[in-house]
């Protein structure tokens, strides 16, 4: 009898695909849960788990900032303003200006791949909620400073040497485009 | 006896509404449960992109790409990339076309988990929705060490890609799929043969192959009516033809050919196909640069091209009409989801109210991608 | 009861000559009280934490646990912050009815505790039709959910509340029809006439008794679980279309007394399939002392009235949500027949063997046996596939 046997096959497919169901809930009892309980029962803050590419909010060392205006031009979204003058007395550039609207910023990283140095980078960090929206403008000059010269060798001042090797570090994750990798890799 | 006089409902499915997939709404007249029509209105979430990209530039409108459709957001990062590329004649190398193949496979697999949770959770089940976004999680982080970001990734650029592979990373994504797989199928038992859900699925919202084609719907969409269209093998670009897999395609084997479970099955389907293309493409990685030069101040001669990828929604278009300055003149995007909703207002009549919810779920609606 | 209220006169509490019927309604309405007060509220606050925490772990990932010691306390944090809410009634709602649909729910939930039997002699009221009482009572809900559906002048209420009334009404059906093989075994509808009839070892339970009887069980147990609108049959509330079905326009402490009423119902439910069908607060006699055997029958009970509420938790945690049809076609085309072909089986069992076969009570047993180790062996298998964690502990 067809509809009979049909009555009969939907009842013992519920059955049989409801036990699976619930053996395979069941086995879910005795898994670990994947939540991250952040952020109070976490045994490292978040912040140092997050990869070294991770692109959070925006810093600048100011240190070995070279003036050049790269990341500036290459922003789509118009949230860094700098200002740089050639200053006539020490013919170098200084910086007056490093404003950086985090409110207005997407996290793109297209500001940190053209720079020279590695000064503006992305740090780790992502709570930057604040009750103010004028606190979420970095303004990253407190007075003009020189911007910096890069040397033809190393970098043999002690104070910068450290800043200028993590920026190189940051912007040698790029990819260089035609395949120059600064240091050789076998395999990526 | 006279009949009993019945009046029709208007019922708005507003804009807030906890299971339409991003902002849209429907304006649904009903006769109780059974619905006479429901008018979709879209245009909630448009943010003007397509407008955007002439005031921006060719390298700065990369990561806008990834807010079109920010669920698999590689796959509009390649279609840009793409598109530029091809006005200017750029080759991407070799490696650099590997990874794209890489990061758009595991953007797909992440983009079906999220279309099947959220299909199993407007059918009422929250834990296949929660155990899917728990693979997708494992994704998010393998992406998260590969390019920085979790959703918006911005991994591409005109030429290639931003950043090479880690060292270690191709180790832990095959260990991902190795996890991935088991559970692909454990998904299965606890929710696709589920009896209830195949009741739920099976025979609702059937389209027929050639309705499918009159209304322009891609991707798994037209692939569960029978018809084997896929981009990656019938026009291929990038180095799937490198790859072997198979194209799934609905069968009718629950209910009738071209109803939401053949569409739900195409999907969990592809996401086995996706893992062996990527298990594939993370085995023979050939090694190279990964970005090719171009210019910073990017000037593509005069002309127009359109470009098509097949993205986990299906058949996305970008067309770009350059006037030779570093500006488009024009960008336009065609996708999926906008086909799709197209075909809603014909296939409701005579659906319940549930159905409805069943139905735009599994045309795997993204709202961002109707009104860009 | 009736001993402790002829107590109560011995003692003098009540002054020199008090009419029996006003002590009897006074202690009776206290005991109410009680039960009511201290059992039943709180057993509907406490299980949403433990709900949320099996569902929680079900889908892995960690329930409440930080609103006191694993989070045991959030059910208190969520009432008050509901008593503190705006009371809100739509502009065009019928506010006289839209006020009186949460306490319908409720009285449909609070009077079966009346007949709960939980030991021997701590019953507030042994009625010869306790069963019936039962189940009847329970779908007063129908007409709190009805109310409040019409009530609240809003499109999507209206849908739920029909929808509920509906599916109520419909599986009432089912729901007694199973309780006919029982009464048909026992030949009384009496809560604690049916428990003592049963033994208190597993195979002489009534849901191993005849293969009558266990269809009848799960048959009950799906229809109470449509009655007390639970996943899979949860569609009055469903989260997904509906944003709360008929409870929509509620906000506040009126619509926690809607779901307390549902998530107390989980123990009604579980109250139900216990006495009939698992052997009720039967417990070995162990020793002489009235209060000790109490205590154990009460604590029996308990723990298996906790675990069909876990397996309702477990499966709604499992299953997708049924459209409204296919409930119908479940109820009528699949339910409703089954429950007839129980009744006329176990009719005519009880006639071959009036005093129950021990036999078949073993052989069912043994296969509720098998059936749970396939079961074991099956989770088995998933765990050792999947290449996740474990984790045994149920506290994070």
């Amino acid at each position: 009898m067809g509809a009979f046997g049909s009555y009969v096959q939907n009842i013992k497919d519920a059955v049989a695909t409801i036990f699976d169901g619930m053996a395979v809930t069941a086995s879910h009892f005795v898994r670990k849960p994947y939540t991250v309980q952040y952020p109070d029962r976490m045994p490292v803050r978040v912040q140092d788990t997050l990869p070294f590419r991770y692109r959070g909010i925006l810093e600048v060392d100011l240190e070995i900032c070279t003036g050049c205006l790269a990341c500036e031009r290459a922003c789509p979204i118009d949230c860094i303003v700098i200002s740089c003058e050639k200053d006539p007395k020490t013919r170098s550039m200084v910086i007056s200006q490093f404003d950086i609207d985090i409110a207005k910023c997407m996290f793109c990283g297209l500001c940190s791949e053209p720079c020279p140095t590695g000064s503006i980078h992305h740090t780790s960090e992502f709570e930057g909620a604040d009750y103010s929206l004028e606190s979420l403008i970095r303004r990253f000059v407190k007075e003009p400073v020189q911007a910096y010269k890069p040397k033809k060798g190393p970098e043999t001042d002690p104070r910068i040497a450290p800043i200028l090797s993590r920026g190189m570090r940051y912007i040698n994750e790029f990819a260089q485009p035609g395949g120059e990798k600064p240091e050789d890799e076998a395999e990526g | 006896m006279s009949t009993l006089r019945t009046e029709e409902m208007t019922l708005n499915m507003g804009p807030q509404h906890p299971s339409t997939h991003g902002v849209l709404r429907f304006v649904i007249r009903a006769d109780g449960e059974v619905m006479r029509e429901a008018v979709p209105d879209v245009g909630y979430l448009h943010r003007s992109i397509e407008k955007i990209a002439e005031k921006v530039g060719y390298h700065g409108f990369m990561p806008y790409t990834d807010r079109v459709d920010y669920v698999c957001a590689m796959f509009t990062n390649q279609g840009w990339a793409m598109a530029s590329e091809r006005l200017a004649g750029i080759e991407v190398p070799r490696r650099g076309e590997y990874c794209r193949v890489i990061a758009a496979e595991l953007n797909r697999i992440a983009s079906h988990l999220i279309s099947v949770g959220t299909m199993g959770m407007d059918i009422g089940a929250m834990t296949p929705f929660t155990h899917a976004l728990r693979e997708r999680e494992m994704i998010n982080d393998l992406i998260e060490e590969l390019c920085g970001a979790r959703l918006t990734f911005n991994y591409m650029r005109i030429g290639g890609v931003a950043w090479d592979l880690p060292p270690g990373w191709r180790e832990k994504a095959l260990a991902y799929l190795d996890h991935f797989d088991p559970i692909l199928d454990e998904y299965n038992s606890l929710i696709s043969y589920n009896k209830i859900y195949v009741e739920r699925l099976a025979n609702v919202g059937v389209i027929t192959p050639e309705e499918a084609i009159s209304y322009n719907l891609v991707g798994p969409n037209l692939r569960a009516c029978g018809i084997k269209w896929d981009l990656r093998k019938d026009i291929p670009y990038s180095v799937y033809p490198d790859f072997e897999f198979d194209v799934p395609v609905g069968e009718g084997r629950w209910g009738t050919l071209g109803d939401s479970m053949d569409r739900y099955m195409v999907r969990i389907m592809e996401m086995k196909e996706s893992s062996r293309i990527l298990r594939q493409a993370l085995q023979n990685l050939p090694s190279g640069p990964v970005l090719a030069k171009v210019p910073r101040n990017f000037k593509p001669p005069k002309g127009e091209c359109q470009v098509r990828i097949e993205s986990a929604r299906g058949d996305m278009g970008w067309y770009v009409v350059s006037d030779g300055t570093g500006y488009p003149w024009r960008v336009h995007v065609r996708t999926g989801s906008f086909a799709a909703m197209g075909i809603v207002q014909k296939l409701s009549r005579g659906l319940m109210i549930a159905d409805l919810v069943t139905l735009i779920a599994s045309l795997d609606v993204i709202a961002p991608e109707i009104d860009r | 009861m009736e001993t402790l209220i002829n107590n109560l006169i011995a003692s003098g509490l009540f002054g020199a000559k008090p009419s029996f019927d006003v002590v009897a309604a006074i202690v009776e309405f206290v005991a109410g009280a009680v039960v009511f007060l201290v059992v039943a509220m709180p057993f509907a606050g406490v299980v949403t934490w433990l709900e949320r925490r099996v569902w929680a772990r079900i889908q892995s990932r960690v329930g409440p646990n930080r609103v006191g010691p694993q989070g045991f306390l959030q059910w208190l944090a969520d009432g008050l912050k509901n008593i503190c809410k705006e009371d809100l009634i739509p502009a065009e709602a019928d506010a006289p009815l839209f006020k009186l649909a949460p306490y319908l729910v409720m009285l449909a939930f609070i009077l079966p505790w009346s007949v709960m039997p939980f030991s021997s002699s701590l019953i507030l009221a042994d009625l010869n039709v306790g069963v019936l009482f039962f189940t009847s009572v329970t779908a007063l809900t129908v007409v709190g959910v009805l109310m409040a559906g019409w009530a609240s002048n809003d499109k999507w209420s209206l849908i739920g509340g029909i929808r509920s009334a509906a599916q109520i009404v419909s599986y009432e059906i089912p729901a007694g029809l199973s309780i006919f093989p029982v009464v048909l075994m026992t030949g009384t509808l009496s809560m604690q006439g049916i428990i003592q009839a049963q033994g208190w070892a597993p195979q002489h339970w009534f849901v191993f008794a005849n293969p009558f009887t266990f269809i009848a069980a799960n048959v009950l147990f799906v229809s109470a679980l449509a009655e007390g609108n639970r996943t899979p049959f949860d569609l009055p509330e469903a989260e997904s279309e509906l944003v709360a079905g008929f409870a929509t326009e509620y906000s506040g402490m009126r619509y926690t007394f809607f779901f307390m009423a549902e998530w107390g119902n989980l123990f009604l439910i579980g109250a139900l399939m216990t006495t009939l069908f698992l052997g009720g607060w039967r417990f070995p006699h162990v020793s002489d002392n009235v209060v000790v055997m109490n205590i154990l029958e009460l604590i029996t009970f308990n723990v298996k009235v906790l675990a069909v509420v876990f397996v309702s938790m477990w499966i709604r945690g499992t299953l997708p949500r049924v459209r409204i049809d296919q409930l119908m076609t479940l109820c009528w085309k699949y339910l409703v027949p089954i429950s007839f072909a129980d009744m006329i089986g176990t009719a005519v069992w009880v006639a071959i063997w009036p005093d129950g076969n021990a036999f078949m009570g073993y052989l069912m047993f043994a296969g509720g046996l098998a059936v749970l180790a396939v079961f074991v062996r099956r989770v088995v298998y998933y765990v050792r596939r999947s290449r996740m964690e474990l984790y045994f502990r149920p506290g994070i």
